[in-house]
């Protein structure tokens, strides 16, 4: 066991490093860069000597190699630069923003999941057929309704109109309740979709028909039998769904004027911001590194048959 | 009331703001909520030219001198008295005693000279850039405690002015001590403004609070002590429909930038609709000769007839946008009207095009030596609705065989493209100053470079240069004579129309929205707001 966390964790390491080179490549090669952006925008109306002069008090003169080790080494070292375009540190962008976007993805898959399982339930358990084509085309409509447009109705209606709850200065609750619901329902499809389907697979099991011969009842099987089995892709699809999450939330913070990752990143790959993007693609690399891993590592708790190929 | 329109006070949705001119007896306290439609960024006071810079830095920072937004004079502030030199070359200011920031140190004349030393010569130790306002500037000396002298290497007939602007903020020398990449953080800016910075979260909202010892608003101001609001909380909410809904219902009490097309919901729920003038050049399509398309004059004549300005203004924009008539705004100093250059004439550009060797093509689309004329644009995401206004400008100039490509590009495209004049022949452009040397902003090599002339912003013009323009910008950034150097500020807005360097399109002014019981709400010359007499009545 040991030996196998310590491959994850070299593996973990190398993922993480190629990250940031890709990012550092790519960043480069786009056309232009933040401090063009910034320097040269119209309201400064700064000469081009000056602009020159002050590419080079940024180090932008410096060989791509010079530039290269001293990010990593920076990086390294936790010492993660200034935003180009807001001028502050980005390790206290990340301090403010980091916080709200967990809050916010969390409660979110929290509903998400919520919602994913109580449509799979009561899909299972109607004594209609009708209800059931109603409940298994849930998903279908909540994953096509754009979120964006999700976030501004919710808005427009709530907070608008019925005047139940503020945008601007909300409590803390009640500031939650809006963004969390838009980003809840576009993530809660897939899993849903997931989860019946696999219910659906394990019903036709050959434990199944043992189990009710034994003359257990719907909601018996369902979750004592079927529900733990079930679970198992839906668990695979974590990893995907948190890029559905991080989309999201970028969304649902813009339209709601939040302030959190996705705003900053939105407003980061606007300007070019490399050390802000770097950071934020590390982030988002040891967040998906961490996730696959917690997903690997919870497959042999729940499947018992997989236990004996992890200890090798 | 103040700033809002022009000075002409011909402007339509100033009449209709009941805010500002509403009766009663001004109210000490209340936080006002207002919302801007994107962050800021640097907060050193020479980038207040953006917009919710100098929204926030207009709170927080005092200005040497006073630019009263209606007649446009330079009254004291900071300064109680100045005096300038014949040839404009040395201007010496009497500070008022008794200003201090807000951290408690003094704003003295030593505190004067430091500002305006790194405001003038940059700074580049702590990477502080030199502002855009401050032509010619060479030193500064402080012959007491209340007096300083700057020094100029020729006449600097703008800096007066440019001593009003918001880029001439004045701060501490705590802020000034610190390296430009930490003046994005709002508490970090030390001013001596009716406001102070106590709380931010980035990217998302500032919290103002009144300075209670604040005694030095300009003499013109409609009351002296502190601001009657006991604070403001500043929210960016970047989609229009939120800040819009969030005024409606309630929720904020004033609002940044509403479109043209959200204006019926602001006069219809009975708001108040505030438009504050810019004064500056007009929102235009600059043309770079430097391009092969557009280098013959009669091709750009040609774009510049085939413009419809009435036809943008009357389809997507409001009565708060007049058409322009020059390059400059109406209310700008040194308009002069050019009405008749600016006359929409697609048989005159169809005559000038023939003339000129483009002939139209199978497609409609006008052809020279196998070459179609294509040009092509980058819309900004800062001007009003500036990606409808190209499309349509597009459409009119499809009717005389010109296609006017209009594409998106992200910053860093944007930034590189926009300095190559091979592959964008024209830019969209506006400024705004209300000082004459706002033209040379725009046109001039060594500042906006607009045109792209070689020895400017960009190593890529092959040749094009236009001495008789530059000549003309720099003879009234340096004329002493008020009356002559207006006239050249007229000789320089006929040059441009002759040579059809720019296609000046309507006047741009700020939209602000804002609930019938806030009073008081005034703007700076160009258009930034503030807040210092602003106080609420009952709702």
């Amino acid at each position: 066991m040991t030996r196998y966390l310590l491959g994850r964790a070299g593996q973990a390491l190398l993922v993480l490093w190629a990250t940031f080179t890709a990012a550092f490549v790519l960043l480069q090669a786009l056309p232009g860069d933040a401090l063009l952006i910034k320097f040269q925008n119209p309201e400064l109306g700064l000469s081009p000597e000056q602009i020159a002069d002050i590419r080079v008090s940024y180090g932008a003169d410096t060989s791509l190699v010079t530039q290269y080790l001293h990010a990593l080494g920076n990086f390294v070292t936790l010492d993660w630069g200034y935003s180009i375009q807001a001028d502050v540190p980005v390790s206290q962008q990340l301090a403010t923003n980091i916080p709200p976007t967990l809050r916010l993805a969390v409660l979110g898959l929290a509903l998400a999941v919520v919602l994913a399982v109580g449509i799979a339930v009561l899909a299972n358990l109607s004594p209609f057929r009708w209800l059931r084509s109603l409940l298994e085309s849930l998903p279908a409509l909540f994953i096509s309704v754009p979120v964006f447009w999700l976030g501004i109705m919710l808005i427009q209606l709530f907070s608008f109109r019925l005047k139940l709850i503020p945008v601007i200065n909300p409590g803390f609750w009640e500031g939650l309740i809006l963004p969390v619901l838009t980003l809840a329902v576009p993530i809660s499809a897939p899993l849903a979709q997931v989860l019946l389907r696999s219910i659906d697979d394990v019903r036709t099991q050959p434990f199944v028909t043992v189990a009710r011969a034994r003359g257990a009842g719907d909601a018996w099987v369902l979750t004592r039998h079927i529900g733990r089995n079930a679970v198992l892709p839906t668990l695979t699809i974590a990893g995907i769904l948190l890029g559905e999450l991080i989309g999201g939330a970028a969304i649902t913070e813009i339209v709601f004027g939040l302030n959190g990752i996705g705003q900053m990143t939105e407003s980061a790959v606007r300007s070019q911001d490399a050390p802000v993007l770097q950071a934020v693609v590390m982030l988002s690399a040891v967040v998906f590194v961490l996730v696959n891993l917690v997903v690997d590592l919870l497959y042999p708790v729940l499947d018992p048959r997989l236990k004996s190929k992890v200890s090798v | 009331m103040a700033a809002c329109g022009g000075s002409d006070g011909t402007s339509p949705a100033t009449t209709a703001a009941g805010s500002a001119s509403a009766p009663g007896t001004p109210v000490t306290g209340g936080t006002l909520t207002y919302l801007d439609s994107a962050a800021h960024t640097n907060l050193y006071p020479p980038s207040g030219g953006f917009y919710p810079n100098g929204g926030i830095l207009n709170q927080i920072t005092d200005k040497l001198t006073y630019q009263n937004p209606e007649t446009l004079e330079i009254e004291p502030w900071i300064a109680e008295s100045w005096t300038v030199n014949d040839d404009l070359t040395q201007y010496t200011f009497v500070i008022r005693p008794g200003v201090t920031f807000s951290d408690g140190t003094a704003l003295d004349a030593q505190a004067v000279a430091d500002n305006y030393d790194t405001f003038g010569l940059g700074n580049p130790d702590l990477k502080q850039p030199v502002s855009e306002v401050f032509n010619n500037y060479d030193h500064s000396e402080v012959q007491d405690a209340s007096t300083v002298t700057f020094f100029f290497k020729k006449p600097s007939p703008g800096f007066l002015q440019g001593t009003a602007t918001i880029g001439a903020g004045l701060v501490s020398a705590a802020t000034l001590a610190r390296p430009y990449e930490e003046l994005g953080s709002a508490t970090n800016i030390i001013g001596s403004g009716p406001f102070t910075v106590t709380g931010e979260t980035l990217g998302k909202q500032i919290d103002l609070k009144v300075r209670e010892d604040y005694n030095w608003a300009p003499p013109s101001a409609a009351h002296q002590g502190r601001a009657y609001l006991d604070g403001i909380t500043l929210i960016v909410a970047a989609e229009d429909s939120v800040r819009i809904g969030s005024l409606l219902a309630g929720q904020a009490d004033a609002i940044r930038q509403v479109e043209a097309y959200d204006e019926p919901q602001i006069t219809g729920a009975g708001l108040a609709l505030l438009r504050a003038s810019t004064r500056g050049v007009n929102d235009s399509i600059a043309i770079r000769p430097d391009n092969p398309l557009v280098a013959d004059l009669r091709v750009r004549q040609a774009l510049l007839k085939a413009t419809d300005s009435a036809e943008v203004v009357s389809t997507l924009l409001s009565d708060n946008y007049p058409q322009a008539t020059s390059v400059l705004a109406k209310d700008a100093p040194g308009y002069v009207d050019l009405a008749d250059k600016l006359t929409f004439d697609p048989d005159g550009a169809k005559a000038l095009l023939d003339e000129a060797g483009w002939v139209p093509g199978a497609d409609g689309i006008r052809v020279k030596d196998g070459k179609p004329l294509v040009l092509s644009i980058y819309h900004t995401y800062v001007q009003p609705q500036n990606k409808q206004v190209l499309q349509l400008v597009s459409e009119q100039w499809a009717k005389v065989g010109v296609k006017l490509e209009v594409l998106p590009g992200d910053a860093g495209s944007v930034a590189a493209d926009n300095l190559d004049p091979a592959k964008t022949p024209l830019l969209v452009a506006m400024v705004g100053r209300a000082d004459p040397d706002v033209i040379k902003s725009g046109f001039y090599p060594k500042n906006r470079d607009w045109l792209l002339q070689v020895g400017g912003s960009s190593t890529l013009v092959q040749s094009y240069t236009d001495t008789e323009l530059n000549g003309l910008l720099e003879a009234q950034t340096a004329e002493v004579d008020p009356a002559k150097r207006l006239e050249i500020i007229g000789d320089i807005q006929n040059h441009v129309l002759d040579q059809a360097l720019l296609i000046p399109i309507f006047e741009e002014p700020q939209i602000f929205a804002a609930g019938t019981y806030v009073n008081g709400l005034e703007f700076e010359a160009v258009g930034r707001p503030s807040f210092y007499d602003t106080w609420l009545s009952e709702r």
